[in-house]
């Protein structure tokens, strides 16, 4: 009787040990830390992106853009996208005004008709630009749209992670997410999504992390749907933080007539 | 002079029982490796050139292959809050299913609308929330009904249907999601009523319905060929040795087939009903039998006077059918060349059977018991026997009149043999009041089609399909196509840039054009690759934008509908030679009608070849052209008869039919040659034509009317089948039987009378 009473206790005990307890009243915060350091570095950002879109059979639609980006109060944040290719779209430029617990507001410029447009979509979910990845990929996800649990902590191409899943609160594309966080820098390393029939679609990886101005970026990235055989690779060039971009620059004007010293 | 084969099997009956019950456990254990494949598409291989090419242009386009449709029909209008709250549900409730193609599942909820409200361009789903207030409903109409590419594709013109259109994942099983689907909406029935159409269900469903119809049929037919039997012979070991041969001709080959690792096709999965079809032609060693067994009462002599006799014929009538599906082995489709072989092969034991187990199984049958069923049979009297002598007597006397109402016939029918469509339709394999029938009907009634195709416009620079002229062929040659009475809608970037130019300018209709510059173009389909689902560009156009694709709705599934999309191409690059583009068709229509072309033809192209092995075959048998010829008269004839009927009532020449064409090879000249070689025996005895002629008719004649009635009863519970195929096959089989018999016994007379000169006194 006793010999069951200890195992029992041993049982018990090395249960709340377990990382998935003693982790379990951060996981908010790590997706919180995660959050920041992943869409929020610095006050504001330039950078040169090249996104490659790849087919099922291999046909690449390439898109090479400038993105400016601003943090304003709170988490909200602005966005400025310049196109310089491919050639025929050259100059279409493409603002967002990102709002926590509001719709985005978005605006395009079309050169060709010389028209600025505003641009509804409700659904943060949306492909961002056409792109495997969604609005709420690149600019983050409202914290709490989802529930999250601590699974394990793990190491992930030798580097420590904690290991999180998030559950959205309210039906969606995906019923579970699997991050992996890096424990330094908070950057999530790797990310599944299940979708409604239970089975992994989509996978984003963070393939090249650097340094840039004391910060981790993500220089490298892909958002692969495993299902239909579509893929995404961001790269992001010539990365810079703080480089002290004015309001003024995400306005109308500055839409139809783009910043030159930002844009190159 | 019976073979040395029966010789044994009359002297050691129980050694070759043994021996075949042993080789029938070999075959009978091969039978747990059964691997089935019942996707006709399979018949083309899959190195097949329109199978290649379609595979191609769905990973460039990222298509998918199979597509199911829900049709949801209220008919005082889908739009109202409990309808559209239902659509939004299942559309939800559909993705959940496996094998379902998640993302581009498109419904009112999932399908993007691209419109323009207050100076904003919205992309959203067309249906974004449920509406509640009337305005709100109101609006919704609104914007679906100004977008000409939802009209007919997800909604129909009158409001009352709307489709969710279910892609599913290669090899998903298309039956098993439509049934799924049905149990979803079947939870939460409304107002509406629900349809689930689509090839791939009629596919998937016919395979598995297949095999539970041969699974129910062929016992029934049995029993009822075992109760005829029965009937006519009154005697159970002898029924139980027929039966046996036809079942153990089915093990052999079936076993061999699954032996080897054939997959069981539909095609081979019709190999029993064939083979047991070919057994019934035992029935005319039992006939003679009975008549020898009445005259000698000596049942060792008897058995192997009926062998002398009855065996050339039997040994010929099996050759000459092994011979007919034989030629199937040299065409090449695959599973046809499989049916050919394997029927053949049962073929040759049928006849290793006859004069083996037959004579084995006589031998250890009651004496007494055989003879007094013996006692019944008589040329003379008895009512078979004695309408056939009539016959045979009104062929023989009547001979002109009876030639030239045959001559008429023979015409009438070839009028009607020139009208047969070469056509298949798998949705019609189920009956009118089927669900997958009306489904089909419906949705073609109200929406732009459940079938579709792909036109690929190719052209040969990089960006040709953002240069404006490039997108007015595409465009003229959409109006020409629509013109077609199949096309019920298509679609192409073309479409979507007349869209977003529309919706640009404040939704002003005179911008529903092509922009005149390449740039504008580009930067509307570059805006709308910002804006939609990843998928909605790659879908229409190449990254290179030099290939497009047109999608094409068809209001049917006939194979030959495709045929008149090629015309209306044809037509429309002659009357513009300057359109530097290619066309190209490709998916599911395109595929069904290179199906069509190449198994249906195939099997017409052996089926020719066939009747003409058979005559070179009916010639050695007699070893003479002339008999060769009369014998094969009635064999030609039914075959005329047969298709000119299904001419004139309009059947299509399908895929049930063409297999139905290789059966009435195997059977209808059987009679021909029982009947000659008896009468010819008969002639050598007697010496008097007429004498000869009417006692063939009267006495052979009895086993062939006998074969035929036990053929055709048998095979007519088909006719109570819940799908046209076997309905088709059980209906024509019992009629050619039937037919070819009275043709036989009426005709041949007829026709040795006319030209006994030259057939006889030469």
């Amino acid at each position: 009787m006793s010999k069951y009473l200890v195992l029992v206790s041993i049982i018990l005990f090395s249960y709340m040990l377990s990382p998935a307890l003693l982790h379990a009243e951060d996981a908010t915060d790590i997706v919180k830390k995660s959050q920041n350091a992943f869409f929020y570095p610095g006050k504001d950002m330039q950078a040169r992106v090249k996104m490659t879109l790849t087919g099922k059979t291999g046909q690449q639609r390439l898109r090479e853009l400038t993105m400016l980006r601003k943090n304003s109060d709170g988490s909200d944040q602005k966005y400025f996208i310049y196109f310089h290719s491919p050639g025929d779209v050259r100059g279409t430029s493409f603002m967002v005004y990102k709002y926590s617990g509001k719709d985005d507001d978005r605006w395009l410029f079309i050169p060709a008709i010389n028209l600025v447009t505003r641009i509804a979509s409700r659904d943060s979910r949306s492909s961002f630009v056409g792109s495997d990845f969604t609005y709420e990929d690149v600019s983050g996800r409202d914290i709490e749209s989802d529930n999250y649990k601590y699974v394990r902590e793990d190491t992930l191409d030798g580097k420590p992670v904690h290991v999180i899943e998030s559950t959205p609160k309210s039906s969606t594309e995906y019923i579970k997410k699997i991050s992996w966080i890096d424990k330094a820098t908070y950057i999530p390393l790797k990310e599944e999504y299940y979708d409604v029939q239970g089975s992994l679609y989509k996978v984003f990886t963070a393939e090249k992390v650097d340094t840039v101005g004391g910060l981790p970026a993500v220089t490298k990235r892909t958002m692969s749907n495993i299902k239909s055989g579509h893929k995404t690779e961001v790269v992001f060039e010539n990365i810079s933080y703080n480089v002290g971009l004015s309001d003024d620059i995400f306005s109308e004007r500055y839409l139809r007539k783009p910043p030159e010293k930002w844009i190159k | 002079m019976a073979s040395k084969l029966t010789r044994i099997s009359v002297d050691r009956p129980k050694l070759i029982i043994a021996a075949i019950i042993v080789l029938t456990i070999f075959f009978l254990v091969q039978f747990p490796k059964i691997v089935t494949d019942t996707d006709p598409k399979n018949m083309l291989p899959a190195t097949s050139p329109v199978r290649v090419y379609n595979d191609e242009m769905e990973s460039l386009f990222a298509l998918h292959k199979d597509m199911i449709a829900l049709g949801i029909v209220n008919d005082k209008g889908i739009f109202n809050q409990d309808t559209l709250t239902r659509i939004a549900s299942f559309s939800e409730e559909i993705k959940k299913i496996r094998g379902v193609v998640i993302q581009d599942v498109m419904s009112l909820t999932t399908v993007d609308n691209v419109l323009s409200q207050d100076g904003q361009l919205i992309v959203r789903p067309v249906m974004d929330h449920i509406p509640i207030s009337k305005e709100e409903l109101e609006t919704l109409q609104k914007e679906i009904y100004d977008n000409p590419m939802l009209v007919g594709r997800l909604v129909s013109e009158d409001k009352t249907t709307t489709a969710i259109y279910i892609p599913i994942e290669e090899g998903a099983d298309a039956k098993m999601i439509a049934d799924s689907i049905r149990d979803i909406v079947a939870r939460d029935k409304g107002d509406e009523k629900y349809y689930v159409a689509g090839d791939p269900v009629a596919r998937d469903t016919f395979g598995n319905n297949m095999f539970i119809q041969m699974g129910i049929f062929s016992p029934i037919a049995g029993m009822i060929m075992f109760i005829t039997l029965y009937l006519m012979f009154r005697n159970m070991t002898l029924v139980i040795a027929m039966m046996a041969v036809a079942f153990l001709s089915i093990i052999w080959s079936m076993g061999l087939l699954i032996g080897v690792g054939f997959p069981v096709h539909i095609m081979s999965s019709m190999i029993p009903v064939f083979l047991m079809a070919i057994a019934t032609d035992s029935v005319h060693i039992f006939n003679e039998f009975y008549f020898r067994l009445k005259e000698t009462g000596d049942k060792k002599q008897a058995i192997i006077d009926t062998m002398t006799v009855v065996g050339p014929p039997v040994r010929y009538t099996a050759l000459a059918t092994a011979a007919g599906f034989s030629v199937l082995i040299l065409m090449h489709i695959i599973p046809v060349k499989v049916f050919g072989f394997f029927i053949a092969f049962g073929t040759i034991v049928i006849r290793l059977m006859s004069f083996s187990l037959i004579p084995a199984m006589m031998m250890l049958t009651n004496d007494k018991k055989l003879k007094a069923a013996a006692e019944r049979e008589n040329e003379e009297g008895g009512s078979g026997s004695t309408w056939l002598r009539k016959l045979g007597e009104t062929g023989f006397h009547r001979y002109r009149s009876v030639t030239i109402a045959g001559f008429i016939m023979l015409i009438i029918a070839i009028y009607g043999i020139s009208h047969i469509r070469v056509n298949n339709n798998m949705v019609s394999w189920f009956k009118k009041t089927s669900e997958i029938r009306q489904a089909d009907t419906v949705l073609n009634e109200r929406l732009a089609g459940t079938a579709t195709a792909y036109i690929v416009a190719e052209a040969d620079t990089p960006d040709a399909m953002k240069n404006p002229e490039i997108l007015k062929s595409i465009e003229g040659l959409q109006r020409e196509l629509e013109g077609s009475s199949v096309v019920g809608n298509t679609m192409s970037v073309v479409d979507i840039v007349k869209r977003v130019n529309k919706v640009l300018h404040g939704n002003d209709p005179q911008y529903d054009t092509i922009p005149a510059s390449t740039e504008e173009i580009a930067q509307y389909l570059f805006l709308f690759g910002m804006s939609a689902k990843p998928r909605d560009l790659d879908n229409v156009v190449t990254a290179d934008y030099d290939k497009a694709n047109i999608f094409l709705q068809l209001k049917t599934w006939d194979a030959i509908a495709m045929r008149d999309i090629l015309k209306k191409i044809d037509v429309f690059k002659a009357s513009h030679p300057n359109v530097k583009l290619q066309f190209k068709p490709a998916g599911i229509s395109y595929f069904n009608m290179v199906w069509n072309d190449e198994v249906l033809y195939d099997m017409i192209k052996g089926f020719i070849i066939a009747l003409v092995v058979v005559l070179i075959i009916l010639i050695i048998n007699f070893r003479s052209i002339k008999w060769g010829i009369i014998s094969y008269i009635p064999l030609l004839f039914t075959i005329v008869l047969i298709y000119g009927f299904i001419g004139y009532i309009g059947k299509d020449f399908d895929m049930p039919i063409s297999v139905l064409s290789a059966l009435s090879l195997g059977m209808a000249v059987d009679f021909s040659i029982h009947f000659i070689r008896r009468f010819q025996q008969r002639y050598a005895e007697v010496r008097d034509i007429e004498n000869a002629l009417i006692w063939t008719a009267a006495r052979p004649g009895k086993g062939i009317i006998r074969n035929a009635i036990l053929f055709a009863s048998a095979f007519s519970v088909m006719i109570l089948a819940p799908l046209t195929p076997y309905i088709t096959v059980g209906l024509f089989i019992a009629g050619m039987m039937i037919i070819s018999s009275i043709l036989t016994i009426l005709y041949l007379p007829a026709i040795i009378r006319i030209f006994k000169r030259w057939l006889i006194y030469n």
